[in-house]
């Protein structure tokens, strides 16, 4: 890139970015150079100075997923370096800072591969595979009615703190991305925990179970290997202790529903 | 009922259930295996584990015994075979680069390699101590023929090598894969999943070990069976005793 915009300050960096231009193209890697990135900029912000600078010259921006840029919403994962949402541990992309890099630094960026989410554009993904899995049960279909009384459906603290954890998944398929085959097991087993920990989800908690898993694997994600990269990418740490109660769900659905 | 069972057992969950139920009655088999090949460091004439080969195979039940066996092993091996082509299939476009952060190790990336290290070692031993015509000495003599050459022994502590690490791994994951953990049980159950591993790796690998260090004893006791067996040990008569020194001293 033309340093003109940012003289000698900030830092220097090799971007090898992936680039798609649609679901049909076989894609390549690209070489970026870029300066005058300061290192308080989020890993976003560098890609965006990035995309203004390829623009004035009249280049297609690279794309990517983004949303709230504030860790929750799970949209902006991408491979970085070879790590899902980068190096830090428990840290979204868009969390992620300039400062976890050297100056000079060439960096991989890479969408997140799996079968079951095909890449739009550039980094983009469709991660619509997620949705149909939530789709097919992951959710409580009882009305909710007015606002009871607090306390008035107990919880056991244990149960709560466990669910609570698992509700924190934000979707983002880093889990999928880290696995070496491609699991979506870290994402299911996070939703049947969070959903079957709590009194509220125990009626679907059988049908829920084997719809969802039926769902993932519609989807084309690989099954559990037990290698626990999952747990490792994860930007909220949801445990693979969520796995172990996933598979102890769905063996015990399938054996005893009845319907 | 039968087509939900079937659903249950041909999911990628249901599969890895059964990986997990046949690898465990496979571990049986290995630790109850054990303990009969140990019979063979009991005396020098290997007298207690021919009459533990007889009893077994004086059982009527032994070929019902054995297709069980054989249906685990395959149950256990298509499967795994199985899981590993579909979760390949779950990401046709790899990355340039990646970094592990996980629980990754040796034993757990190779699970499919040492898997057939094993299947292909479990054709020699079968073809070597079950299909073959028995010895009239018996099969403690077959044991001993075979363990004390070199590329015998070698392919023996190949084979319980693999599974070792095969097992390092293995045990800890089928507890996972049937969704038995907690906080309190799974380091435990990591370490003796470990534990196993080295103790039936070590176990397996005692007898080619014994045969090639420890067994002049032993052969001194045999020498004069041996002399009435055929020319075909002719050669080898002389024992291991005989023949770790010679190419141990050769060189100098």
């Amino acid at each position: 890139m033309s340093a003109d915009h940012a003289p000698s300050s900030g830092m220097r960096l090799t971007l090898n970015i992936w680039r798609q231009s649609g679901p049909a193209d076989a894609g390549r890697m690209e070489t970026y150079h870029l300066d005058g990135i300061s290192p308080d900029m989020s890993f976003l912000e560098m890609l965006d100075v990035l995309n203004v600078r390829l623009e004035r010259e009249g280049r297609e921006p690279v794309a990517f997923d983004h949303d709230c840029r504030e860790g929750i919403c799970g949209s902006c994962g991408v491979m970085i370096d070879g790590n899902a949402h980068g190096p830090e541990a428990e840290t979204a992309t868009c969390q992620l800072h300039m400062r976890s890099f050297a100056d000079g630094a060439a960096l991989t960026i890479e969408p997140f591969r799996a079968k079951g989410f095909p890449v739009l554009k550039d980094l983009v993904l469709d991660r619509s595979a997620f949705d149909r899995i939530i789709a097919a049960g992951g959710f409580i279909s009882a009305n909710t009615g007015c606002a009871v009384d607090a306390n008035s459906t107990p919880v056991a603290k244990s149960d709560a703190e466990l669910s609570m954890d698992a509700a924190q998944c934000i979707g983002c398929g880093a889990c999928v991305a880290a696995c070496p085959n491609a699991a979506a097991m870290l994402f299911v087993g996070a939703k049947i925990a969070h959903l079957g920990l709590l009194p509220q989800g125990q009626p679907e908690r059988s049908k829920r179970v084997l719809a969802m898993a039926r769902q993932m694997e519609a989807e084309g994600f690989g099954s559990c290997s037990n290698y626990y990269e999952c747990e490792a990418a994860c930007p909220k740490a949801i445990s693979v202790e969520n796995i172990a109660r996933l598979n102890r769900d769905y063996l015990r659905a399938g054996l005893t529903t009845r319907d | 009922m039968n087509n939900r069972l079937f659903a249950l057992a041909t999911s990628s969950i249901g599969r890895k259930a059964l990986m997990a139920l046949t690898g465990l009655g496979l571990i049986g088999f290995l630790v109850v295996h054990l303990a009969g090949n140990l019979t063979l460091l009991a005396g020098s004439d290997g007298a207690a584990f021919n009459s533990y080969a007889r009893t077994i195979e004086s059982n009527p039940l032994l070929p019902l015994a054995e297709v069980g066996l054989a249906a685990l092993f395959l149950a256990h091996i298509v499967l795994g075979i199985r899981q590993a082509a579909g979760n390949r299939e779950a990401r046709p476009v790899g990355y340039r680069q990646f970094q592990s952060h996980g629980n990754r190790k040796v034993s757990t990336s190779s699970m499919l390699v040492t898997g057939l290290i094993v299947l292909v070692f479990l054709v020699v031993h079968i073809s070597d101590f079950r299909l073959a015509a028995r010895h009239p000495q018996g099969l403690a003599y077959m044991v001993h023929e075979r363990m004390r050459q070199p590329l015998g022994a070698a392919v023996y502590l190949l084979g319980v090598g693999a599974l070792g690490v095969h097992l390092w791994h293995a045990f800890q994951s089928l507890f996972q894969s049937l969704g038995l953990r907690h906080p309190r049980y799974s380091p435990l159950i990591d370490k003796a999943g470990r534990g196993l591993a080295v103790l039936l790796a070590l176990g397996f690998a005692v007898l080619p070990v014994y045969t090639w260090v420890a067994s002049p004893a032993k052969a001194a006791a045999k020498a004069p069976a041996e002399s009435t067996s055929s020319a075909v040990s002719g050669p080898h008569d002389s024992s291991p005793a005989a023949a770790t020194p010679s190419v141990t001293k050769e060189p100098r």
